[in-house]
């Protein structure tokens, strides 16, 4: 009976804490300036745009399942709803639209760094758009659409650090697991630590929480974190330009087809900049205007040569 | 047996990288096993022996590690500390893991030593008392000789899961065993290889543990229980 | 209650909090029924048959759920001749399945075989074959001895399906992580994760507690 007493006090104290810190916590109200504006209303369109057929599985379900990153705003994140929400995840509802008419026609999985490529292969979802950047050696396991966005790394530093890419020498890095900044820091750095976790948010607080000396990730990412914390800086290094594609099951080649023609409808008509726009904050949309692909801007994957062992 | 397409030729290859992540592994584990043993005991005494306030304390701090998640522990420590209001604690990832763990160990090795004292019977300590040994003395020679050797079995199974928890500190980015193994896996997506070259070696050191510990049981059990 | 709450403890307990049970769900009763039988099963004496369990207890016992989950969910797909291929979901439940049905089988063992011989003779005697001698007289005799260490297992599959999180389940403590994160991306600085961890911290204690002290209870009462 004494016990329970115990555990009953131990939590009313938990709660206490908990809601008395919730009541002093400052800022409540949401400020979304990095979150999305919804998108322009769709113009009634002239025609249907010309796809290919859709692949079978998909149209017969009358929705797309699509693995999107839960955990990477404004790529692929939980909105205030708790529904999905970003780059990624507009660029998923776009499919919906040109396929079924409606951007409703999508059910979303949460997929993480390290889980995605196996949750495509599970069959689980009949695509991935999650931040994935083309490497070789995920090129041998599935197979990527067409570019439709391009990052650049860069490193997060807290204000003070004076760290950069050239005094990286026995520092501690964080990055992505399975990330291309990891395979590069390995072979680059030598005497560089690295700390890989699983979500960007993870690596954002290992830097802020003294973990870690720098995050070395793509720049749209820590772009936005830079503009809302004010404790971080970007330093001035550029480096590992890779596209990103979608990712598909070897060998179907109806599901690629289809998903390269939309990419390239899209693309055509410049919708990737509008996409950008309801996802980034304004100010740093016309820096990033080149990571788009645009109808005069391209991007290709590095085939047949290993970006990470390329050392600056 | 298993088929030609199985990489034993990547596993060797990487055989440093494990051994690497092991002794990160075998090094928290270590802290874990002992810093645990240690608060078992002393917590263990104050719960036996009903010493006022810290005994409180001590149910306290056993039931909320027992009835929470490891892992949202592991986070707390490494994501909600550093925001604790007004006084904010970083601690480093090598910090993190251990100090983990030993709170987590030392949760249930409490209650394991309190249950090994309370099993002492009263009689000989009351022999000890009659003798003049002073309360401490009776603890150090009566109680504690006796009754730890009555919780040993119990706190055989938190030693060897305070071995197998290291494996959740991967979820901070710690490089130990199964992190090391989980980032390979992502880079490469030998999956098959890498995963069953990381359960093979856990199964090796958890069975090795055990059987060490059940030797060491076995020298120092009571008599009665031989 | 300041505004963030609201919208942050509507997302953990839908979706976060439903699917914790669901997987528990899913868990409990595979660990429970695959367990018995298993432990029943380790009571014939047969070597081959007590040592092919025996290496099944062994196993999922020994091996962190952590990795374990990560053989159902990475490797098995890219296993040569098995390819077996699970959602996440489903990967965390088997994989809890595994080590529960571990833990079950050897309670269940110890529980079947701490019932009288008498009582397989008299069964025996009655008529019964092995497979009714078991399920109408040894294992509800053997249930009173299997229920503390069954609702502990309860408290602690709830408690590791937070590993989930790990392959991309929106588990609790998942979608506590992201809330952290979304308020982090939506108001800059000011970080929410110390009311937030300890919100999921006494919310799993809300849980598991009442759980425990089931348990200990059961074990004064029965055993």
């Amino acid at each position: 009976m004494r016990r329970i007493a115990v555990a009953a006090a131990s939590l009313l104290l938990a709660a206490a804490v908990f809601t008395g810190l919730g009541a002093a916590t400052p800022g409540g109200k949401f400020i979304r300036t990095a979150a999305p504006v919804p998108l322009p209303k769709p113009k009634p369109k002239p025609a249907k745009p010309k796809l290919p057929p859709l692949p079978s599985a998909v149209k017969s379900r009358k929705h797309w399942e699509i693995g999107v990153k839960c955990d990477f705003p404004p790529f692929g994140f939980i909105d205030v709803r708790g529904n999905n929400d970003g780059y990624d995840v507009q660029v998923a509802q776009r499919f919906a639209q040109l396929a079924f008419g409606s951007k409703k026609k999508v059910s979303f999985t949460c997929v993480t760094t390290p889980s995605r490529i196996p949750t495509l292969m599970s069959g689980r979802v009949d695509i991935i758009v999650s931040t994935l950047t083309w490497t070789q050696a995920r090129a041998d396991q599935i197979d990527f659409s067409i570019p439709y966005y391009s990052a650049t790394g860069r490193l997060l530093v807290p204000n003070s650090s004076s760290v950069t890419v050239p005094t990286l020498a026995g520092k501690t890095v964080v990055t992505t697991r399975g990330a291309l900044y990891a395979a590069w820091t390995r072979n680059c750095f030598k005497s560089t630590k690295l700390l890989e976790v699983d979500s960007p948010a993870l690596a954002v607080s290992a830097v802020k929480d003294g973990r870690a000396d720098t995050f070395m990730f793509d720049d749209a990412f820590l772009l936005g974190v830079a503009t809302q914390d004010r404790d971080v800086r970007l330093t001035s290094d550029k480096f590992l330009n890779v596209p990103w594609g979608i990712g598909i099951r070897k060998g179907e080649t109806a599901m690629s087809r289809w998903v390269n023609a939309a990419l390239r409808y899209m693309k055509k008509r410049d919708e990737f900049v509008k996409i950008l726009r309801a996802n980034a904050p304004a100010r740093l949309v016309s820096g990033f205007l080149d990571n788009v692909p645009r109808p005069k801007n391209t991007f290709a994957y590095p085939v047949g040569k290993d970006v990470t062992t390329i050392c600056p | 047996m298993l088929a030609a397409n199985f990489d034993w030729q990547f596993i060797w290859d990487h055989l440093p990288d494990f051994w690497e992540g092991l002794k990160q592994t075998l090094k928290v584990a270590g802290i874990g096993i002992a810093g645990s043993l240690a608060i078992g005991i002393v917590l263990g005494a104050a719960r036996a022996h009903r010493v006022p306030v810290v005994s409180w304390l001590a149910a306290t701090y056993v039931e909320v590690i027992r009835n929470t998640p490891i892992l949202v522990q592991i986070f707390f420590i490494a994501g909600a500390l550093p925001h604790f209001p007004g006084h904010p604690i970083r601690l480093e990832p090598f910090t993190i893991a251990w100090l983990a763990v030993v709170i987590w160990g030392g949760a249930y090795n409490t209650e394991n030593f309190r249950a090994g004292f309370e099993a002492v019977p009263y009689r000989y300590r009351e022999a000890g008392l009659a003798l003049g040994l002073g309360r401490l003395g009776t603890f150090f020679n009566v109680t504690l000789p006796i009754g730890a050797r009555i919780a040993l079995p119990s706190t055989i199974n938190t030693n060897v899961s305070v071995l197998k928890n290291t494996s959740l500190l991967t979820a901070i980015g710690f490089a130990e065993l199964t992190n090391t193994a989980y980032s390979l896996e992502s880079e490469s997506f030998k999956a098959t290889e890498v995963y069953f070259a990381l359960g093979v070696t856990y199964l090796i050191v958890v069975w090795t543990l055990s059987l060490l510990i059940r030797v060491v049981e076995r020298r120092l059990a009571l008599p009665e229980a031989r | 209650m300041p505004d963030w709450v609201d919208p942050v403890a509507h997302y953990m307990l839908h979706e976060g909090l439903k699917n914790t049970l669901r997987i528990a769900v899913f868990a409990v009763a595979g660990s429970t029924v695959i367990g018995i039988l298993l432990g029943t099963l380790m009571t014939i004496r047969f070597r081959p048959l007590e040592w092919l369990l025996r290496l099944y207890v062994e196993v999922w016992r020994g091996l962190p759920i952590i990795v374990t989950i990560f053989l159902v969910y990475y490797a098995l797909p890219t296993t040569p001749y098995v390819h077996y291929r699970f959602g996440a979901f489903t990967g965390a439940a088997v994989g809890l399945t595994l080590w529960g049905s571990a833990q079950v089988a050897e309670a269940t063992r110890g529980a079947v075989q701490s019932i009288p011989r008498e009582q397989h003779e008299a069964a025996g005697a009655l008529g019964f074959g092995w497979i009714g001698r078991h399920l109408f007289v040894i294992l509800p005799q053997a249930l009173r001895r299997l229920l503390p260490p069954l609702v502990s297992l309860i408290a602690n599959i709830i408690q590791n399906t937070t590993i989930a999180s790990l392959i991309g389940v929106t588990e609790l403590l998942a979608t506590g992580q992201r809330s952290i994160e979304r308020l982090q991306f939506e108001v800059g600085a000011n970080s929410h994760a110390f009311a937030i961890y300890t919100a999921l911290l006494a919310a799993f204690f809300c849980i598991s507690f009442p759980l425990t002290r089931l348990a200990s209870f059961l074990e004064r009462r029965l055993v």
